[in-house]
């Protein structure tokens, strides 16, 4: 791409040219502005505002009165759309003083030299409104205006005490498993992992938005074929720098330069926890856990085959909350497994926990699978059973293909495979205190 | 298991006497073993495919794609640019394809503007395909599954592949049988021989006893009636009346049993918003005045209308159509045989690109092609001035606007139809299913 550019043959990149630009400029990392744009665009609900309604309606009121002249008119205003009332309200009230602008008024039939039966609809890409025109037995006339739609539906949402916080680390076309961000001499490391590799990368400068170079890559050697929906977990180590889990693979690195890694095949369980207190089986030829915990929770030993888990401290117990693969979440104290449906209606696979200073201490995030483009997380709490949000979500522009809890777990690493490039991108979440 | 009994693993070459279950079949088992080069979501929003990334310049007669580096064809061969280009300059003779100076991307160029190609590219008759020239012309592609066997209109065999640049589909293996009926896919199902299976719309709407999930798509499907060359309803008073005395509503509430959405345009509203403008309210006082201004002596004049036997519905549709006119006064006859004045239509939108589904569905109703807009204008108003041109003259009446269905077993999971029909929008094929272990329950 960079040499097309050079010959300046072709210039008119469409808009996944662009996005691809951007990631190109930065080499992996993008720019700090980029980071600012997107927590801006997280953070600020994206509804439909009052002034692209108003600004739609006085494009349709214009189109109206060119083809109507001036005059008084007979003004319906159907509503086929997922637009409110309130909405409506106000694309009408806009309309009207737009076409008064124009020198068009509103009258009853009785009165008006033609009608003008507007329709707001919509099609799957945007707001899409109609005016057909009749002047007296002039033959009918056609106007449209579209507005294009959010991209979620979303509406402001109510204040809530905390605020997730997402952070571009890095992105890059091939598959991310998961990632580590690791603070070493010399400055700062992201340990990539993907089906083959763990990728090292050195942060150049001090700079937080510096770019990252690639320092070594260590390949994975596995005898198994790995399965389609591939998951993998880097872990932190005291006396080594990481673990690797891949599904009936373990790699681990040495512990002092030049860095290598050792991978056998293994079925060992993974850690759920960063202590390692609790560990789960994975199928290695699935996407999932088989539900057998060693050592168990209390006297559990055995959950539903689930995606996910996360721990709960409480005052005398742990809750673990695990996303079982037949869809509800389970709640686990030790000596009971209980079953929550409604919660995971809109819930996705992936669970993490993170402590922060804000609310009862600990959160869950969850993802949300809203649609097949766009998934989002959210922070719940669980204060006795019922999970309650206590965050707005934070979207993401694609899906999210993992999501891991940081060995330190004041923050979660979410990987989201673009829907528009489809490149994939390491997010850090974290937690802020609102208001 | 499938309608169709295709004879060859290829799409038909002509749509005139191609059904919309040929179509789609050879979609859903096609995409199973190739790639194009781009996808198209059911929002219009480009998907990288075999392309990671693609741009043309600004007459859009030149483009390039970088293709996706280490892809290979079942046969071991390297997806590389020359072996697309090649493959490309086949289906497209008009298009000069060639590899590119660099090692990743082809170019493609065409003395006239592409402003739709990657609307083109995506549609499922651009699969990226190798033919074997010993075997049979069995296709070769770089998609998730490859032929291991083809007996033609009864099975298709596929295995996975494992060098996907996918990644290995979950299940080894995927086997399609052809040739069934709705009523002995439905069977089939019921008895555990099958695990997904094709069913009409109205079917997908009801709840099912045992267990099986069903969904049905947007509205991906128009039936309409077309005029031929030769009718003897030229007059175009004659052609309003008749589409105002048509009583849609009833029709798609007991015929298509509630399935179906009644249109007046050729594209559904899902893709343009603007419907709304094309009333599909039955008018029999105003057919009456129209046919009274019509020059056709309609009253002493009997049209027939065909239909295809192969659609289940059409003929019960056609009836309720002439039963209609009839009341305002234009006699119809249905028939197979005999003159052909009116034909009842099903056809294919086959892209969520409303320019190219129009252009399509232009195509296979036999309409003249003329103005049509281009995606990368994007302009609703270009777009509604096109399909007005197309629907002003009469010549084609829309009728309804139809989705697909199919029909899931309980041991199915995983995997989703998608919104457009095919069974492989991005990240919902068959290659991301996995059935659960009959031992094991409800995992």
């Amino acid at each position: 791409m960079h040499k097309l550019r050079s010959t300046a043959r072709y210039n008119q990149p469409i808009p996944h040219m662009r996005a691809r630009e951007l990631t190109q400029k930065s080499s992996g990392l993008r720019l700090c502005w980029l980071t600012s744009f997107l927590l801006v665009t997280v953070f600020l609900p994206a509804p439909l505002c009052a002034s692209s309604l108003g600004d739609t309606a006085r494009q349709l009121a214009h189109k109206i009165a060119a083809a109507a002249g001036p005059g008084a008119v007979a003004l319906e205003v159907t509503n086929r759309s997922s637009l409110d009332e309130k909405s409506v309200r106000e694309v009408r009230s806009a309309l009207e003083a737009a076409l008064h602008v124009e020198g068009v008024y509103t009258a009853k039939s009785e009165q008006a030299m033609g009608t003008v039966e507007v329709v707001l609809s919509e099609s799957l890409r945007e707001y899409v409104w109609t005016a057909e025109i009749v002047i007296g037995s002039d033959e009918k006339k056609v106007a449209i205006v579209s507005l294009p739609r959010s991209p979620t539906g979303a509406s402001f949402s109510p204040a809530l005490p905390i605020v997730l916080k997402s952070t571009l680390l890095f992105d890059r076309e091939q598959p991310m498993l998961d990632i580590a961000l690791v603070e070493m001499p010399g400055g700062s490391r992201l340990l990539v992992l993907d089906d083959s590799t763990v990728a090292i990368y050195r942060r150049q400068g001090a700079n937080p938005s510096g770019r990252w170079d690639l320092e070594t890559s260590l390949p994975i050697a596995h005898a198994r074929t790995f399965p389609r929906d591939l998951r993998g977990r880097l872990l932190l180590r005291r006396d080594h720098l990481f673990d690797a889990y891949l599904p009936g693979t373990l790699c681990r690195s040495s512990a002092a330069a030049p860095l290598t890694l050792t991978c056998t095949d293994s079925d060992d369980p993974w850690p759920l926890a960063p202590d390692d207190s609790v560990r789960a089986f994975y199928a290695a030829s699935r996407n999932f856990f088989t539900g057998a915990l060693s050592p168990g929770i209390g006297k559990v030993s055995n959950v539903p085959s689930f995606y996910s888990a996360a721990a709960l401290p409480r005052t005398n117990y742990t809750l673990w909350t695990f996303a079982a693969v037949d869809g509800p979440l389970h709640l686990v104290d030790g000596i009971t497994d209980q079953t929550i449906r409604g919660a995971k209606s809109k819930w996705g696979s992936d669970l993490a926990v993170v402590h922060s200073n804000c609310g009862t201490g600990t959160q869950l995030l969850v993802s949300e699978s809203g649609d097949k483009e766009r998934d989002g997380l959210r922070a719940f709490e669980i204060p006795d059973r019922d999970p309650v949000a206590v965050s707005a979500a934070v979207e993401f522009n694609g899906r999210i293909v993992a999501l891991w809890p940081e060995s330190s777990g004041t923050g979660a690493a979410a990987i989201v495979k673009r829907k528009d490039t489809g490149w994939y991108e390491a997010y850090r979440v974290s937690i802020s205190c609102g208001n | 298991m499938l309608q169709s009994a295709p004879d060859a693993l290829e799409f038909p070459a002509s749509t005139a006497n191609a059904a919309p279950a040929d179509y789609w079949d050879m979609t859903r088992a096609l995409s199973l073993v190739g790639d194009t080069l781009v996808k198209l979501d059911a929002q219009g929003h480009l998907q990288p495919a075999l392309a990671v990334a693609w741009q043309s310049d600004a007459s859009a007669r030149h483009w390039q794609f970088t293709l996706r580096r280490g892809a290979k064809f079942h046969d071991g061969s390297a997806a590389s640019p020359a072996a697309i280009a090649q493959i490309l300059g086949a289906l497209h003779p008009g298009w000069n394809v060639r590899a590119s100076a660099d090692p990743v991307s082809i170019d493609i160029d065409s003395e006239t503007a592409m402003p739709s190609l990657l609307a083109e590219l995506a549609l499922p008759r651009n699969l990226l395909l190798k033919r074997s020239m010993k075997d049979n012309r069995i296709p070769i592609g770089t998609g998730p599954f490859l032929v291991a066997e083809w007996q033609p209109g009864k099975l298709l065999r596929l295995a996975a592949s494992e060098e996907s640049w996918a990644g290995r589909p979950f299940v080894d293996a995927v086997e399609i049988e052809f040739g069934k009926s709705l009523r002995d896919q439905a069977i089939a199902l019921e008895l555990n021989k099958a695990d997904i299976i094709e069913t009409a719309p109205e079917a997908a709407n009801g709840s099912h006893g045992h267990n099986a999930s069903s969904s049905s798509s947007l509205p991906v499907e128009l039936l309409a009636l077309v005029f031929s060359a030769n009718s003897k309803a030229q007059d175009p008073r004659l052609r309003e009346a008749l589409a105002l005395a048509i009583d849609r509503k009833p029709i798609q509430s007991v015929l298509l049993k509630g399935a179906g959405e009644p249109a007046a345009s050729i594209l559904p509203n899902w893709m343009t918003g603007y419907s709304a403008v094309f009333s599909s309210e039955a008018n029999p006082q105003r057919a009456r005045a129209v046919l009274a201004d019509s020059r056709q002596p309609a009253l002493k004049v009997s049209y027939g209308l065909s239909y295809d036997p192969r659609d289940p519905q059409a003929q019960l549709i056609a009836e309720r159509i002439a039963l209609n006119v009839r009341e305002v006064g234009i006699t119809v006859q249905v028939s197979l045989s005999g003159a052909e004045d009116i034909r009842l239509m099903r056809v294919v939108l086959p892209s969520p690109d409303p320019a190219t589904s129009l252009a399509e569905a232009a195509r296979q109703l036999g309409l003249p092609q003329t103005a049509l807009p281009t995606p990368r204008g994007n302009s609703l108003d270009d777009l509604y001035q096109a399909e007005r041109s197309l629907i002003d003259g009469y010549s084609v009446i829309p009728l309804f606007h139809l989705p697909v269905a199919s029909e899931a077993s309980a041991r199915v999971h995983g995997w989703t139809p998608d919104r457009l029909g095919a069974w492989s929008e991005g990240g919902f094929s068959l290659a991301d299913l996995w059935l659960a272990d009959p031992e094991a329950g409800s995992r």
